[in-house]
């Protein structure tokens, strides 16, 4: 297990309380979950992903992570539809352990830009970390 | 980590080699080790793995109202539980049974061991040590019963996997006479507390009881030995079995390995109920023409008064998608109606489904393995339900949010190797 100074947090993307993060370089955003979350897990046996063309809000579960000991839901850090999802991980779940910020899950359009603001930076996710 | 948990002597061993840990029946425990708890899973299938068993009790029971004690408290019949003739248990010889309350519900699962006639030795499960020595203790035995719980006292490493026999060959004196004739559930040697007949020892003479038993359902061995032997003799296998591909496992491939085995996590998929209508009633002593026992024992009058029983069933899914099991989860027949409850939900790791029947990493080609097979892994567990329900039915597990569509097993990982014959492992 890692502890919080062992793990590899990029600036380059911003993380929720429930540990995803989300990247938005464009007028898509992508969304994995962190170095601290894919440790915890474990090995990654199945990723559950939504269909393209699906909706959510801010919030809403948009699929899951099984490891070997526990599932694990994956919640919206922002809300938007759908464009892609990485069909890699239906064949090799386990690159979310191996690089779990190159291994993205899903892409979306997001429907309010202005939700990757209110992410945590950082600098702000591993103080939370820290508690 | 409160001050309370337990630690085994390998504690500072698992944190230092990157342990993830947590608590288990009140043991800091090893969960997996950097290598992954899928890595560690199929270990013990390819090769073999090496877990630290030392938070499980051992208690003697000694003198010569032992037997009795044990014939009376432990629901196999001594005198009827060796092989296919139903020899009685002699010196070197083990049984794998429960025991049950009045009530005929199980308060442990457990192995018996006969060191000598008059000599006893109980491995049990984490923390039911001074249960089981207190349960004991309440029934009188003629002529006296002396029972030792020997509890965080002893090591116990268990080696397990198609390389084992290999493994030890290259620990212990004279490997061909402890080979020989090692069948399954058989034990040679003794250590401290727990003496026997028959001698083993590693290389610098220490003694070791060694047994063919085990909780993965692999070929393998169960390694006891005195305190003070312990550490070095788990860094001693771990180093020998290097070139082997020996990895340390934790408990999450523990746990995972014996469900596909169809083995009972006691307190989980055993406990409070009673022992009827479940995978593992070979271990009670009914009469060939199944209207009584064939010796009196607890709980024998209230299972034989049993009228409604729920029935544990295994269950194997079709991909590794789990259900976790909340107060909401619960079965369902496929028409929705609730018929009970998930005990275990657990995946596989070396298992997958090739046209619909499942197949091992341990499968040979020739009965069915593709060559290019790469297991995803398959959920696989126990369910409790209020109807008997055959092989190959479907359920469905749910808990509120996802749906689970199962079958129902006698059986889930094949092609095990627990029982394969030493020979033929050590070629």
């Amino acid at each position: 297990m890692k502890e919080p100074r062992e793990l590899n947090l990029p600036d380059t993307v911003r993380y929720t309380r429930d540990h995803e993060w989300a990247a938005m370089p464009g007028d898509t955003a992508r969304i994995g979950v962190s170095d601290y979350a894919q440790d915890q897990l474990g090995d990654i046996v199945y990723v559950e992903m939504p269909e393209v063309g699906s909706a959510f809000a801010r919030g809403d579960t948009f699929g899951t992570l099984e490891s070997v000991k526990a599932v694990s839901e994956l919640y919206m850090p922002m809300g938007g539809e759908v464009v892609a999802v990485n069909e890699a991980l239906v064949d090799a779940p386990e690159l979310i352990n191996r690089d779990s910020y190159d291994n993205w899950i899903i892409e979306i359009r997001p429907s309010n830009p202005a939700e990757y603001e209110k992410l945590m930076t950082s600098e702000g996710y591993l103080e939370m970390l820290k508690e | 980590m409160g001050n309370t948990e337990k630690r085994t002597a390998l504690h500072d061993w698992h944190v230092a080699h990157g342990a993830n840990m947590a608590t288990f029946a009140g043991y800091h425990m090893p969960l997996w080790y950097p290598a992954g708890a899928r890595a560690e899973h199929l270990a013990p299938i390819r090769t073999v793995g090496i877990f630290d068993t030392s938070h499980m009790p051992m208690l003697t029971v000694k003198g010569p109202g032992a037997r009795k004690l044990l014939q009376y408290c432990f629901c196999r019949d001594l005198e009827r539980c060796i092989g296919k003739q139903k020899g009685p248990l002699v010196d070197g010889r083990c049984a794998y049974g429960f025991f049950l309350n009045e009530k005929g519900h199980v308060i442990d699962d457990a192995i018996v061991y006969q060191l000598s006639p008059t000599d006893y030795m109980i491995v049990a499960n984490a923390g039911m040590g001074a249960t089981l020595a207190a349960h004991l203790g309440r029934h009188p035995a003629d002529a006296g019963a002396d029972i030792r719980d020997l509890t965080d006292r002893a090591g116990k490493i268990d080696i397990q996997g198609p390389e084992a026999a290999r493994l030890l060959q290259r620990l212990i004196r004279d490997p061909e006479r402890f080979f020989d004739r090692l069948i399954y559930f058989s034990f040679k040697g003794g250590f401290g507390e727990c003496p026997s007949s028959s001698v083993v020892e590693l290389l610098d003479g220490t003694p070791l009881l060694i047994a063919r038993t085990g909780y993965t359902g692999e070929f393998g061995f169960e390694l006891f030995m005195s305190l003070d032997a312990f550490p070095a003799l788990w860094r001693k296998v771990l180093d020998e079995g290097k070139d082997l591909g020996a990895l340390p496992c934790g408990l999450a491939a523990r746990d995972s390995l014996r469900v596909g085995a169809v083995l009972p996590l006691s307190h989980q998929d055993i406990g409070d109920w009673p022992f009827a209508a479940n995978p593992w009633l070979f271990a009670l002593p009914w009469e060939e023409d199944r209207r009584g026992f064939t010796k009196d024992f607890i709980g024998a009058a209230a299972l034989k008064k049993l009228v409604t029983v729920e029935h544990t069933l295994p269950f194997a899914g079709h991909d590794p998608r789990k259900i976790v099991i909340a107060p909401d989860t619960h079965v369902t027949d496929p028409r929705g109606e609730r018929i009970g409850r998930v005990l275990t939900c657990a995946t596989d790791m070396a298992i997958d489904r090739v046209e619909g029947r499942i197949v091992s990493l341990a499968t040979p080609a020739e009965k069915g393995r593709p060559e290019d097979f790469n297991p995803k892994g398959l959920c696989c567990g126990f369910v409790k339900v209020n109807r008997p329900l055959a092989p190959g039915e479907e359920v469905i597990l749910t808990d509120g949010k996802r749906r689970i569509k199962v079958e129902i097993r006698e059986d889930i990982r094949p092609d095990r190797t627990a029982r394969r014959p030493i020979a033929e492992m050590l070629q």
